[in-house]
């Protein structure tokens, strides 16, 4: 009996590993795959997860699950992890399955990689190979895992959801105690979701430091809507400035358009691991040496402010579009 | 009260090199320093310090990397404790966590331990939750608006989806993100200053009792691979002062490359 576990807080990334656990399940011999949903709210929809490629939901229906703290989600996924006794451990990597992974893997004394983004199972060696980006996407190292289970925290957006139409899973109630948190969640304020999917998007703008006011976002915005694109941010750009709710980068978003047209991005590799999968990057920057240069298809060596404005003119001019 | 800083010798990734021949990671010839979100642990230890209190520095490192440590003892250190990984063999955020916990055990009666969010380098996320889980202490991490009054500490963790306010009693593991505030620059005076502050070298086996060999086995992770990233990109570069031109030209480029359609 293998069994293959998949764990997010986001449900979102819980499809996208449920996807990939039930692709290779039959190929790497798990004998089944399941999904953890935690709280008393996720409990009563888990038959949800079957059409997402579950075969079973392990369920702790506790009340006190349903506002996320890392102290009791450990304790809850700690325990199911110990009574199901799966042999692999998909973790989303979100800033919250990274704080319950590494708590976890502590807890049970269980192999643990971050950064995974391919995965197998040997039954006969009762071991995990895990691919994992390294140096913050610089490198990959491939790992042997031979304390199981091997607890792999997959990045958001390296695998993709699919629909398993006419697949059921059983859902099993498993008993954990959760004990107090000693933390205490006072309040939480969600970012206002936007509705963008900048994962659809064929091309996109991506807004750096060199981006000076908030205002000027508009001719990103201009630029974007010619192309059929959205505009999408550097991390300092939402984190600090706090004008995009989401940014691209090994801890932010990860995607790969047909084109990427970054303004005023400096280049460093945490933030070009969420565009390099691009088809074609364009780097718009000021800086002659800025490190993006060396990671473009085609480097525009000009003030932003000038550039951009004379590039939406010749779009329109010329009539180009992006279908 | 006794904070200790966390803090890591780490390689600057931003001078990390791919052969594009062979895929190796040129790793031995990057620069290594303290690392830039060691210098936000190092802010946040030393403001959040209460007064008639002490900050203590701890690090895994190579003894002879001390220093590489003069800046961050300026920052406002009362000490430095190196535990020497000069023949220590055992890696990976597991074993690191275990250092640290038997480190700060043995420092003894310390209230706070500041981390940063992940390292520069190994940027696990693992070492701060496992460091936690070890001194069975509550985690706190990706903290913004630290504050503490007494004995308990609030603060909003910047997570994905927004901010989590929390407050939660020491002692406890704190870990801080980039944003969390903006480290000091030490002064010519704090620089002289930290040239008398005491620096402590422990090793790992004789000093703490752990084995290296034990802590590898346990971790159950080995390395069997490794390559660098190698993106072939055109990288070619428009320049000069028509701007009406330099458009035109990037535009033939992308019809070019059929990604938009004129």
């Amino acid at each position: 009996m293998a069994k293959l576990l998949v764990y997010s807080e986001e449900a979102g990334v819980a499809r996208e590993l449920l996807a990939k656990a039930r692709q290779v399940a039959g190929t790497q011999g798990f004998t089944e795959v399941g999904v953890v949903a935690l709280g008393a709210a996720a409990a009563a929809t888990a038959a949800i997860w079957g059409e997402w490629g579950a075969d079973v939901v392990y369920t702790v229906a506790e009340p006190a699950l349903d506002v996320y703290n890392p102290e009791t989600y450990t304790a809850a996924l700690a325990g199911v992890i110990e009574q199901v006794q799966p042999v692999v451990v998909l973790v989303g990597a979100t800033k919250r399955g990274l704080e319950v992974n590494g708590r976890v893997a502590e807890r049970l004394g269980a192999g643990a990689v971050s950064w995974c983004d391919d995965f197998s199972y040997d039954a006969a060696s009762q071991s995990v190979t895990a691919k994992c980006l390294v140096y913050t996407g610089i490198g990959n190292n491939t790992y042997r895992i031979n304390v199981l289970p091997a607890l792999a925290a997959v990045p958001p957006g390296v695998f993709h959801e699919q629909a398993f139409a006419g697949h059921s899973a059983a859902v099993i109630a498993v008993p954990v105690a959760i004990p107090a948190a000693r933390m205490r969640v006072l309040a939480n304020s969600v970012k206002a979701d936007t509705g963008r999917r900048l994962q659809d998007a064929p091309v996109i703008v991506d807004v750096g430091q060199g981006m000076r006011n908030r205002e000027d976002l508009a001719m990103a915005e201009e630029l974007a809507g010619l192309l059929n694109g959205q505009v999408a941010c550097s991390r300092p750009i939402s984190s600090e400035r706090d004008w995009f709710p989401e940014w691209l980068g090994l801890s932010g978003l990860k995607l790969s358009p047909d084109l990427c047209i970054t303004l005023g991005v400096s280049g460093s590799i945490q933030h070009t691991i969420g565009i390099r999968e691009s088809k074609l990057i364009v780097a718009v920057n000021s800086d002659e040496n800025a490190g993006i240069f060396a990671q473009a298809d085609y480097g525009i060596h000009a003030d932003l402010y000038q550039f951009v404005p004379a590039l939406i003119e010749a779009i329109k001019t010329r009539s180009v579009t992006k279908k | 009260m006794k904070i200790v800083a966390c803090i890591k010798y780490s390689l600057t990734l931003s001078e990390l090199k791919v052969d594009p021949a062979t895929r190796e990671l040129r790793l031995a010839t990057t620069p290594q320093r303290v690392g830039t979100i060691d210098r936000n642990v190092l802010e946040a230890a030393v403001v959040l310090k209460p007064e008639g209190s002490t900050v203590h520095g701890l690090t895994l490192a190579p003894a002879g990397a001390r220093e590489a440590f003069r800046e961050a003892i300026a920052m406002g250190l009362d000490d430095l404790t190196i535990v020497d990984s000069t023949n220590w063999a055992a890696g990976g955020p597991m074993a690191t966590a275990a250092v640290l916990a038997a480190a700060i055990q043995k420092m003894g009666d310390v209230d706070l331990v500041v981390c940063g969010e992940a390292s520069d380098d190994g940027v696990t996320y693992q070492v701060p939750p496992r460091l936690a889980e070890r001194l069975g202490w509550p985690l706190l991490a990706y903290a913004r608006n630290i504050a503490l009054a007494g004995a308990t500490l609030t603060a909003d963790r910047d997570l994905d989806i927004g901010m989590q306010s929390v407050a939660c009693d020491l002692p406890l593991v704190l870990t801080v993100t980039q944003e969390t505030n903006t480290p000091r620059r030490p002064t010519l005076m704090d620089a002289v200053k930290a040239k008398k502050k005491p620096v402590v070298v422990w090793q790992p086996e004789a000093d703490l009792g752990l084995s290296a060999e034990a802590l590898q086995a346990a971790g159950g992770v080995t390395r069997i691979a490794q390559e660098g990233i190698v993106i072939a990109r055109k990288e070619q570069l428009f320049q000069g002062d028509d701007m009406k031109a330099l458009a035109n030209q990037l535009l033939d480029a992308l019809l070019a490359e059929h990604v938009v359609a004129e």
